[in-house]
C-alpha cells in the first residue's frame, strides 16, 4: 500500500514537472509594448468600474457626477478598496482577467502589474507628458512604455520647529548640506532639543528619506532607460556618508521611533525638525502647533541649488481586461485635467500632479501648500520596476548598517549594487 | 468482495467524497502546487501566465542556501527554539508542580498563567513594546531602582532576540502548563507515598517517579513548542520587524518577505525546507523521547 501511495505521488510530481517544462517563459514584458491607439474625442458612454482605496476611494462616486453630467450616456461606477488589501486584490483581479476598468494604482506597484500584462498602455495624445511634474510621470513609465496617468502626489520637505531656530538666530530654513548640518546642531545645542532632526536609521522606508539627499547630489538609482543600476557611484556614497554624520554626532536618534512618537516628540521640543510628506502638516498641528511654531520648507541640496526629494502617490491606470476601455480612459484624462484636479484637492487634499492647478484657489495661497509644490518641481520617483520593493529593502538594510557604523558608506553603496544587480529589474 | 461489504465501502466512498473533493482542491492541491512552485521561477508578474514559466530544478534551493540573509534567519530560528523549547518547558512544568501542589485559589493561577495565551497576540506585542522600551519602559524603571541602567531592549542587536523569547515564553507557556498539570495528575500516588517510605527526597520523587511518567506528555510538549517557534513570526513582525540587522528575523518572517517581493517560488522554497526541518526535528524528538521498551 504504501509503496503504492509512493509510486503514486512520485508519478504525479513528474507528470506535473513535465507539464512545467513543456511550457516556458516567452521573454516579451513590458515595455516591448507600444502605447496604445489614439482614441475618438467624442463623450465617453457605458458603465466605467472604478477601483479607487482610501478617502479617494469614499469620495470619488459623488465627484464623478460632474463627468456623467458632461458625458450623460456614461455611468462611473466606483468601488471603495482599503489600502491594505487594494494590492492582493487587483493582483488577482489581473490573474483572474475580472477587473475593473479604470483603477487607482500606488506608483510602486506600477512596474509590477505592467510586467504582469495588466494594464494598458496609454493611448498616443491622451495626455501631454509636459503637462505634469516629471517624477510623477515617470512612475507610469515602466520599460519606457507609459502604463497610466498621474493622478495625486506627495513628496517630502523639511519640517522645522520655526520658533525654536529664530530664537537661534535661523530667520529662514538651510539652504545648503553645511547649513543643514549648522542648523540641526543650533537647534540642539543653543534651543535645547533633544535631538536637531529625525532621520530613519535604516529599516523599511528609510531609503526615501535618505534618497533625497543622493539624488540632490547627482546620484541616480538605474540608467535612463531604467534597464541597469546605477548604485555605486561616487556621488551616492557621499551622500551616504552625509547622512550617516547626523547619526554619529547625535544629531539625530539611532533607533526606530515608535507611533505617534515622532510628533508628539517635535510637540515636546524632543526634535527640532524631520523629513516628512503633507500628511504631518495635520498630525502635528493635532499636537497643538500652529504655523507661528513650525514652517516646512523644500530640502537643501549640497551647495545651494535647490535638492531633490522622493516623489509617490496615486496613478490611474485602465486595464488590459476592461471592458469599457475608450470611455475609461476620458475619464483618467477628465480626472488629471487641471480644474478637476483644483476641485479634488478642495475634495479630499489630494495634492494635484498637475502644475497649472497650483497656479490658483488655495492651492496658490497657502505659503506651506506652496513649498511643496516648490518641491515638486525637483523630485524624483523610484525606477518603476516589477522588483523595487526588494532591491528597496535591501537599500533600507544597508543604510541600517551604515547608520549603526557596521559598514563605511563606499562599501554599503557597493554592495546596494551588487545586490540590486542580482536581484535585477524583473522586466 | 461479498455484496454486503461491497455495498458498504460504495457507502463509505460516497459519504467521504464530499470531505475527499474539498480536501483535494483546498489542500491537497495548493500544497502540491507549491512544492511543484518552487522548482520553478513564478514571480508576481507571472499571473496572468503561470504556465509560462521555466522549470529552473533545485535552483531556489540552492540560491537560499547560498543566501547570507537567509543562512542568518536560519542562525536567528534556530536560537528562537533553543532558547525558546527549554525555557518554555521549564517554566511550564515548573509552575505546573507549583500548581499541582497549590491547595487554595488554583483556578485563580491557572486562569491567571493561562490568560496570555488567549489573548491577541498583536495586542500582547504592542504592550511588550512598550515595556521595554529604552526611555520610559517598565523594565528599565524598575531595575532602574537597583542602580541598573538597562539598555533598549529591542534596539540592540544582542538583547533584541533574547527579549522576543522571553515574552512568547510567558505568552506560550500557559498551554503546555495546563497539559502538564493535567499529567500530573494521572502519577499514581502510591507510587509517590512508597517512594517517600523507602526514604527519597522530594526531588528524586520527582526526578524518579514522576518526570519518567510525564514523558509521554513531555514529548508532546517539546514536539508542538518545537513547531511553534520554527514558525516564529509575530512578535517580530510586530515589535522589532525583523530588526535591528536582521537580528531577529525568523524564516518566516524570511518567507513572508519573499512574497511581498514577489518572488513566489523562492518563498515557497523557503517554505518547503522550513516544512523538512520541521519534519526532521519532530522525528528526532519522538527517537530520543520515546518510551524505551
Amino acid at each position: 500500500m504504501r509503496s503504492r501511495r509512493t509510486a503514486s505521488v512520485l508519478a504525479t510530481l513528474t507528470a506535473a514537472s513535465l507539464v512545467l517544462t513543456a511550457c516556458g517563459r516567452d521573454d516579451a514584458g513590458a515595455g516591448s509594448e507600444a502605447q496604445s491607439e489614439e482614441i475618438g474625442s467624442g463623450a465617453a458612454e457605458g458603465t466605467i468600474e472604478v477601483w479607487a482605496m482610501g478617502t479617494e476611494g469614499e469620495a470619488l462616486q459623488d465627484f464623478s457626477a460632474a463627468f456623467e453630467e458632461a458625458n450623460p450616456d456614461a455611468t462611473v461606477e466606483v468601488t471603495a478598496v482599503p489600502w491594505e488589501s487594494a494590492h492582493d486584490k487587483i493582483s488577482g483581479a489581473i490573474a483572474s482577467g475580472e477587473t475593473p476598468d479604470v483603477s487607482l494604482i500606488g506608483t510602486t506597484w506600477m512596474g509590477e502589474f505592467a510586467e504582469a500584462g495588466g494594464l494598458m498602455p496609454t493611448p498616443e495624445n491622451l495626455v501631454d507628458e509636459a503637462d505634469f511634474y516629471p517624477g510623477p510621470w515617470a512612475s507610469t513609465e515602466v520599460g519606457g512604455t507609459s502604463y497610466g496617468v498621474p493622478w495625486y502626489v506627495e513628496t517630502r520637505v523639511l519640517y522645522y520647529r520655526k520658533d525654536l531656530a529664530e530664537k537661534v538666530g535661523w530667520d529662514q530654513a538651510p539652504q545648503t548640506w553645511d547649513e543643514l548640518k549648522t542648523f540641526a546642531q543650533d537647534l540642539e545645542d543653543k534651543a535645547g532639543v533633544e535631538y536637531g532632526i529625525n532621520l530613519p536609521p535604516g529599516q523599511t522606508g528609510s531609503w526615501q528619506t535618505m534618497m533625497p539627499f543622493a539624488w540632490s547630489n547627482g546620484a541616480s538609482l538605474t540608467n535612463e532607460d531604467g534597464t541597469e543600476y546605477t548604485i555605486d557611484s561616487p556621488e551616492m556614497a557621499e551622500a551616504l556618508e552625509f547622512y550617516k554624520t547626523f547619526f554619529d554626532e547625535g544629531l539625530s536618534p539611532t533607533r526606530l521611533l515608535d507611533a505617534g512618537e515622532l510628533e508628539s516628540g517635535f510637540a515636546k521640543d524632543t526634535f527640532g525638525s524631520f523629513i516628512s510628506g503633507p500628511w504631518h502638516i495635520g498630525l502635528i498641528e493635532e499636537q497643538g502647533l500652529t504655523e507661528e511654531q513650525f514652517a516646512v520648507a523644500p530640502l537643501p541640496g549640497p551647495d545651494g541649488a535647490p535638492g531633490n526629494s522622493f516623489v509617490g502617490g496615486g496613478d490611474l491606470a485602465v486595464f488590459q481586461d476592461a471592458e469599457n476601455p475608450e470611455a475609461a480612459w476620458k475619464y483618467v484624462k477628465w480626472l488629471t485635467e487641471a480644474e478637476t484636479q483644483q476641485a479634488w484637492y478642495e475634495e479630499v487634499n489630494g495634492l494635484p500632479a498637475v502644475p497649472a492647478a497650483w497656479q490658483s484657489g488655495d492651492l496658490a495661497e497657502d505659503e506651506q501648500l506652496q513649498v511643496f509644490g516648490q518641491q515638486l518641481e525637483s523630485a524624483s520617483a523610484p525606477p518603476a520596476v516589477p522588483t523595487w520593493e526588494q532591491v528597496a529593502a535591501s537599500i533600507d538594510g544597508l543604510v541600517e548598517q551604515v547608520t549603526k557604523g557596521d559598514l563605511a558608506p563606499e562599501e554599503a553603496v557597493t554592495q546596494m549594487q551588487s545586490e540590486a544587480s542580482s536581484i535585477g529589474t524583473g522586466l | 468482495m461479498n455484496p454486503v461489504r461491497r455495498q458498504q465501502a460504495v457507502a463509505a466512498w460516497v459519504l467521504a467524497l464530499p470531505f475527499m473533493a474539498l480536501f483535494l482542491v483546498f489542500t491537497a492541491g495548493p500544497v502540491l502546487a507549491s512544492l511543484g512552485m518552487s522548482f520553478t521561477d513564478l514571480r508576481s508578474t507571472d499571473i496572468r501566465t503561470p504556465f509560462a514559466v521555466e522549470f529552473v530544478g533545485l535552483d531556489n534551493y540552492t540560491q537560499l542556501l547560498a543566501d547570507p540573509v537567509f543562512r542568518k534567519v536560519t542562525v536567528n530560528t534556530l536560537f528562537y527554539l533553543l532558547l525558546g523549547v527549554p525555557l518554555t518547558m521549564a517554566v511550564a512544568l515548573t509552575v505546573a508542580v507549583a500548581l499541582n501542589h497549590l491547595q487554595r485559589a488554583k483556578g485563580f493561577f491557572r486562569v491567571g498563567f493561562y490568560l496570555p495565551v488567549v489573548t491577541s497576540i498583536v495586542a500582547v506585542s504592542v504592550v511588550w513594546k512598550f515595556l521595554l522600551r529604552d526611555e520610559g519602559g517598565l523594565v528599565n524603571t524598575v531595575i532602574a531602582w537597583f542602580g541598573v541602567d538597562g539598555p533598549g531592549w529591542l534596539d540592540s542587536t544582542t538583547t533584541a532576540l533574547p527579549s522576543l523569547v522571553v515574552m512568547s515564553v510567558w505568552r506560550n507557556f500557559g498551554t503546555l502548563m495546563v497539559i502538564f498539570l493535567a499529567a500530573l495528575q494521572t502519577v499514581p500516588r502510591e507510587l509517590l507515598e512508597a517512594a517517600e517510605s523507602d526514604g527519597a527526597s522530594a526531588w528524586s520523587r520527582f526526578r524518579h517517579v514522576t518526570l519518567p511518567l510525564l514523558r509521554p506528555t513531555l514529548l508532546f510538549g517539546a514536539v508542538i513548542t518545537s513547531i511553534g517557534y520554527l514558525q516564529f513570526f509575530e512578535e517580530a513582525f510586530v515589535m522589532t520587524k525583523g530588526g535591528p540587522l536582521n537580528s531577529t528575523r525568523s524564516v518566516t518572517f524570511f518567507t513572508f518577505d519573499q512574497w511581498g517581493f514577489g518572488n513566489y517560488s523562492l518563498g515557497a522554497a523557503a517554505a518547503y525546507l522550513l516544512f523538512l526541518a520541521i519534519v526532521l526535528l519532530t522525528w528526532l524528538q519522538f527517537r530520543l523521547l520515546r518510551d524505551k521498551d
